[in-house]
Order: structure tokens, then C-alpha cells, then sequence
């Protein structure tokens, strides 16, 4: 019989490493052989809106990235040499150009741009260089006088191409830093407004206005340093669009067509060979500018066709999926039972418990780094079944089984190196959850018929709260005093129900999948983790509404104490089929993104 | 193949186990220091890494079991006002290696 494998070959590609990660493998799911991890490519890309530049204008310049941008010039609503600088979340003026002109071309960074062509009136080959906060002549301007025109380059390596002088022009000239040289051989397509991007010796022209169709094009040109040749065609043919990126990895957004008219928010993106859609922009525009990578790219000002001032900001994100999964971390100094815990992953608080058979019961604290356990000062009164909350420096414990017995009302308080006394517990009770803060904290359940007592502490005195729908003991809990969560525990029998707590009282939310009683939980209420519990090391997760299993813990076990978050979980302690467990396990959340710098790989 | 690898190793705490050594192969830890690893290239390797020594799984079994049966003994010889009180949970009982 003829299989699957013999007719497409295997299902997923099985990499020994990871392809580009590029618009070219998009979709793309493979099996990386090195990691033995199971990996996809979607590329996520958006346009969002940044703080508008102080001078609304179009037919502008632009040059540098998304996060140290620049504008100069502009020809509507009037001619300027207006020149802000953006920081990428703010807009701030920098020094005026010499010549105040619009249509213009740009090239280079923001401590290092470069300025040539544009249209004063007359029609100029000016050319300025700007040092971050002066623009400086350059006697030796463009060979070609000339607006409309394109840039790509550096301030020491610039590249001018396209535009108007008397007539559309394919006329290319490259500039050294010094002086602008001409180069015999010119665009294909002779076109104003057209667009440009990439470098000096690998330079990328697209779009515009050429007499040749007659009208707009969608040809593409790519400069090699000393020739153009043909690229893909565009998928519709415009004008006046902005471009950011490489020769190999280029977008060109905004736009008009036909001849300026209507204003696009059209983009699209260019992988070397061939162009496609991308999403649009929030405020359509034709004359605008653009900078920055085609990963992270920066759109100034433009024409709606009224002159406009808004900023938006493009970003493509590798979505490259990884589970969350727990890892070993430091072991406490004491192997405990029915332990209390408070804090973050890295800045955690164990306190209290009992050894194996609940004979030795500890007062200890100790304060965890994210590497390692350290001691910290001892509660006054040494107990196990205790509840906890806070944080490492402002902790609170309270309730509890103390020896040889008795249960206790008692409360404390840590401040990050002591304890101190704290109000009493109305009820006094062992296997209680708690949840908030020092200050604000929420003791709920226990064992105190009908485990359904809830408490709410000040930082003073206790006051009574809601009741819980399930009266229960050896529960988890999560979130604040008024945004609780409640989780597992032993009611009549163990159980999986989950409440929500709006500060003054409970309601039902979903249940956990597997039913558990000495479970610990982190989070709050809307993004919480619960694991282990009733000897299983099972992780879930929950998020407002329901709880989904995650990858369990590496040792399952009851009695343990947690805290953190839903992406940043810590477990510790516990027991481990009656033995207690000095392990710490620290849980990362899934991660679904990589930065966009790894988008391009040409 | 078997589907696992048995062994014993002590967790030494931070970066004795990864997430991801957790995402590469299958990692179970068990009472006296015993860890079910999946029988992989990589999880072979881990043992190694940490001067894990290898068992059968017959050999993985009873070091469990001993380890289980010395907390039932010292479960039962609590008197009997200590047993089953609140948060102690039952007699720990016995466990099956996958």
C-alpha cells in the first residue's frame, strides 16, 4: 500500500535548524531536529498610531528608523525646512534646513541625514547634510536639479534617483559624502514620485508617475551600484507612497492612484522577487515619508489630501509558539510540608510548615532570589496549614495547626527580615487559602465547619466577608481582596470548583479539570496557574472563564506553597507520597513571540 | 523500543532540570531521587549530565517502593490520635512507575 510519506514525504519538514525566518516561510510548521521542538512561522504585522509631529505637512522627507526618526521640509500647506525629530513616542524640533523646499529627497539617520532636490520654487539640486542638530550646505549640489525625486543610503553614501527636472527623469546619481556623481546608466522607467529604500549598492526603486505607461507604475527597479534592473511588478500601480526597508526586504505604504487621488492606506511588502498586500494604515495618505526596516517602519506626515501630522508606527512580529513548562530551581534549606508561600519567582517568601509526619513543626522563613533559598527571620509562632499573601518584604501569615494541635488565630506580619504581630483571625482554622496583600488580605475557607468562612484583613483587623459556595479546606487561592480566586480543596469530598470574588461576595466560576485538595495557585483572578495537589503534578491554567491543562510539573505532590504569576509561577515544598520535598519548580508561561530583528536574513 | 529511561539522580535546584529539558523529552521525578526520562537522544544525555545512574525499571520500581513503604511505616506508627488530621491527608500509598 502506498503511504502518505511516499507520495508528499514526510508531513512536517524535519530541520536540523530553523529556516529564514522571512515572509518567504511564512505559514511554514517544522520539526526542529536540534531542539526536538515542533515549530511555526506566522508573521503578525500591524500598523498603530504614534504621536502626531508638530507641523502637519506633505510632500516631506524622512530618514533614520522607527525609534530615531526624522522629517524635514515639506511643500504643503507651504514650503518649510521644518525639521522635527521623533524618539519613538515623542516628536521634538530640531534645526531648520537652509533651504526651505518641498518634494524633496532624504537618505541617512538622525545624526546623520541627508538632504537633496526638492522644489523652492524653482526646482533645486540642493543638497545639506544634518548632524543631529544643524543642516550644513553642501556648495555641490545634485548634477540633475530636480523634485519628486527618490533617496536611498547613507549621509556618506546617499543615492538620488527619479523626478522632475524640466522633464521625468531616470537619472541616478550617488553621493560620497562630498560630491554627487553621476551615473550614465538611469532608471528603465523614467517616474516622479516614485519610491526608494535599501543602500547605495543595493538600492530599491518602486511606484510613482511615468510618462512611459502613461501614468502610475507598478515596475520595480533593483540598483546594484552601478545598474538597475527589473524586480517584480507592485500589485497595483501608484504614486507617492513612502518606503522603508531593504532591497530584499522593502514596504512601501500610503499612496495615491490615479495621480494623487483618492489617498491610500495601501501597503505592501517586497521579499526581492515579488510584492504583496500588507495591512493597511490607520489614516490614508499620499506624500508622506517614511523610514526605519521593513520589519519596523515609521510613517511622517503626508496629504488626505489636506496636510496631515499624524504619525504611525509598522511592526512585524515572529509568532513561533513555545509551551510553558516548569524548570528546576534553587531547593529550600528546609524540606516542608503544608507550607505557606507568598511573593514573586524571583522574589519569593516560604514560611512555616511541618516535617514528614507532622511532628516537628517550623517557624522558619526563607526568601528565595530566583536562584536560591535564604534564610529569612522566624514567625513567633511555628505552625503548619497556615494561609499566606503578600509579597517577600511585606508578607502575612495567619491561622494554621500549631503543636501539638490546636488550631490559631494567630496573624503576622513579615517587613523583609521580621515578623511582628498582626490582628487575630476572627475564625481560627488550619488548610486556609489567602490572597492580596498585607495591607488588603482575604483569608478564605478552612477547616472550620463549613469551610466556608471568608475574612478580610486591613492590615489591622480581620472583618468577616462573603461566604464561599463551597465550604472547603486545603484550597488554592489567587488575586487581591476585592478580585479573588478560589480553586480545589477538600469539601466533602475533593473537588474542582472554582469562585470568583468581587470583594464582597463569591460566585461560581469554571471548574478546574482535575479535582485536588493541597494544590498551591498563582496569578490572580483572570489569569490564574494552579498545579499539583492530590499527589498529581497537573497544571492548569485559567482565564477568567475556564481552566485549560498546561504541561504538569516535573514531581507531582500535595501540601506544597506557591505564588507568582500565571507566566511566572513558583512551587515549593510539599510531599511527595509521604516523604516531604525540599524541590522548587519555577514555571514559564508560553512564549509566542520573537523580536522582529530576526525577520530579515538576506 | 521502551518508551522510558529509569534512573537515579539528586536534584541539585536551579538548572538541574530546564524548560527546555521539559519541552525536548519527558521528565517525571519520583520519591528516593528516582526520574522516569523519555527514551531519547536527549533525555539519555540529561541522565548522564547528571550523574544519573541508570536502573531497569524493576530496579527504579523498588527504590519507590522502599521509599513509600518506610513513610507508610512511619505514618502508622503515629498514634492513632495524629492520624488523619486535618491537612495530613492519608497513609501515603503505593505508586506505579509508567
Amino acid at each position: 500500500m502506498t503511504t502518505y510519506n511516499e507520495l508528499a514525504g514526510l508531513r512536517v519538514n524535519y530541520l536540523g535548524s530553523d529556516p529564514t525566518l522571512n515572509t518567504g516561510n511564512e505559514g511554514q510548521v517544522w520539526y526542529n531536529s536540534t531542539s526536538g521542538t515542533l515549530k511555526s512561522l506566522v508573521q503578525l504585522k500591524a500598523w498603530s498610531a504614534g504621536s502626531n509631529m508638530a507641523t502637519a505637512r506633505g510632500a516631506l522627507a524622512g530618514a533614520g528608523t522607527q525609534t530615531a526618526g526624522l522629517a524635514f521640509g515639506s511643500f504643503n500647506p507651504t514650503v518649510t525646512g521644518t525639521t522635527e525629530e521623533y524618539s519613538g513616542y515623542t516628536w521634538s524640533t530640531g534645526g531648520t534646513m537652509n533651504t526651505s523646499r518641498g518634494r524633496l529627497g532624504g537618505a541617512g539617520t538622525q545624526t546623520a541625514a541627508l538632504a537633496f532636490g526638492g522644489f523652492i520654487p524653482p526646482t533645486t539640486g540642493a543638497t545639506e547634510e544634518y548632524d543631529g542638530s544643524t543642516w550644513t550646505n553642501n556648495p555641490t549640489g545634485l548634477n540633475t536639479a530636480r523634485e519628486r525625486l527618490a533617496g536611498a543610503g547613507t549621509q556618506t553614501a546617499g543615492l538620488a534617483f527619479g523626478g522632475v527636472d524640466t522633464a521625468t527623469t531616470g537619472a541616478t546619481e550617488e553621493y560620497n559624502g562630498s560630491s554627487w556623481t553621476s551615473n550614465p546608466t538611469g532608471l528603465a522607467t523614467a517616474r516622479s514620485f516614485l519610491s526608494g529604500c535599501g543602500t547605495q549598492t543595493a538600492g530599491l526603486a518602486f511606484a510613482g508617475d511615468a510618462p512611459s505607461v502613461p501614468g502610475n507604475t507598478a515596475a520595480t527597479e533593483e540598483y546594484d551600484g552601478s545598474s538597475w534592473t527589473a524586480g517584480g511588478n507592485m500589485v497595483s500601480a501608484q504614486n507617492s507612497l513612502a518606503a522603508a526597508g531593504t532591497q530584499t526586504n522593502a514596504i512601501g505604504f500610503g499612496g495615491g492612484a490615479p495621480t494623487g487621488f483618492p489617498s491610500t492606506g495601501n501597503g505592501e511588502q517586497y521579499d526581492g522577487t515579488s510584492w504583496n498586500r500588507g495591512p493597511t494604515m490607520g489614516t490614508a495618505r499620499y506624500q508622506l515619508a517614511g523610514a526605519g526596516l521593513a520589519s519596523a517602519a515609521l510613517a511622517m506626515g503626508g496629504r488626505t489630501p489636506t496636510a496631515s501630522a499624524a504619525t504611525e508606527e509598522f511592526n512585524s512580529t515572529i509568532f513561533s509558539p513555545a509551551t510553558g513548562a516548569w524548570a528546576s530551581g534553587g531547593n529550600l534549606g528546609t524540606a516542608r510540608r503544608n507550607i505557606a508561600g507568598a511573593g514573586t519567582q524571583t522574589a519569593g517568601l516560604a514560611f512555616g510548615g511541618a516535617n514528614q509526619v507532622s511532628t516537628i513543626f517550623y517557624a522558619n522563613t526563607e526568601e528565595y532570589d530566583g536562584s536560591t533559598w535564604s534564610p529569612g527571620g522566624n514567625m513567633s509562632t511555628a505552625r503548619r496549614a497556615l494561609g499566606g499573601t503578600g509579597i517577600q518584604t511585606a508578607g502575612l501569615a495567619f491561622g494554621g495547626l500549631i503543636s501539638p494541635g490546636p488550631t490559631t488565630n494567630a496573624t503576622e506580619e513579615y517587613n523583609g527580615s521580621t515578623w511582628g504581630p498582626g490582628g487575630n483571625l476572627g475564625t481560627a482554622r488550619s488548610g486556609v487559602a489567602g490572597a492580596g496583600t498585607q495591607t488588603a488580605g482575604l483569608a478564605f475557607g478552612g477547616n472550620v465547619a463549613p469551610k466556608n468562612q471568608t475574612e478580610e484583613y486591613d492590615g489591622t483587623s480581620w472583618t468577616t466577608g462573603g461566604t464561599l459556595g463551597t465550604g472547603r479546606a486545603d484550597l488554592a487561592g489567587a488575586g487581591t481582596q476585592t478580585s479573588a480566586l478560589a480553586f480545589g480543596g477538600e469539601a466533602t469530598t475533593t473537588t474542582n470548583a472554582t469562585e470568583e470574588y468581587d470583594g464582597s461576595s463569591w460566585t461560581a466560576g469554571g471548574s478546574m479539570n482535575t479535582a485536588r485538595q493541597g494544590l498551591a495557585g498563582s496569578g490572580n483572578q483572570t489569569a490564574a496557574l494552579a498545579f499539583a495537589g492530590s499527589v498529581t503534578a497537573n497544571t492548569e491554567e485559567y482565564n477568567g472563564s475556564n481552566w485549560v491543562s498546561a504541561p504538569p510539573m516535573a514531581t507531582g505532590r500535595t501540601y506544597l506553597a506557591g505564588c507568582g504569576t500565571q507566566t511566572a509561577g513558583l512551587a515549593f515544598g510539599g510531599t511527595v507520597a509521604g516523604a516531604v520535598t525540599a524541590a522548587t519548580e519555577e514555571w514559564t508561561g508560553p512564549q509566542t513571540t520573537a523580536t522582529a530583528s530576526t525577520l530579515t536574513t538576506s | 523500543m521502551a518508551l522510558f529511561i529509569y534512573g537515579t539522580a539528586t536534584n541539585t535546584g536551579k538548572g538541574f532540570f530546564t524548560a527546555e529539558d521539559r519541552r525536548n523529552f519527558f521528565l517525571r521525578g519520583f520519591p528516593g531521587n528516582v526520574w522516569v526520562v523519555g527514551n531519547s537522544e536527549k533525555g539519555a544525555l540529561w541522565l548522564a549530565e547528571k550523574n544519573g545512574v541508570e536502573k531497569t525499571k524493576a530496579e527504579a520500581q523498588a527504590i519507590v517502593d522502599a521509599e513509600v513503604t518506610a513513610a507508610q511505616a512511619a505514618y502508622d506508627a503515629l498514634p492513632e490520635d495524629q492520624k488523619n488530621r486535618p491537612g495530613f491527608n492519608q497513609r501515603p500509598t503505593a505508586i506505579t512507575l509508567p
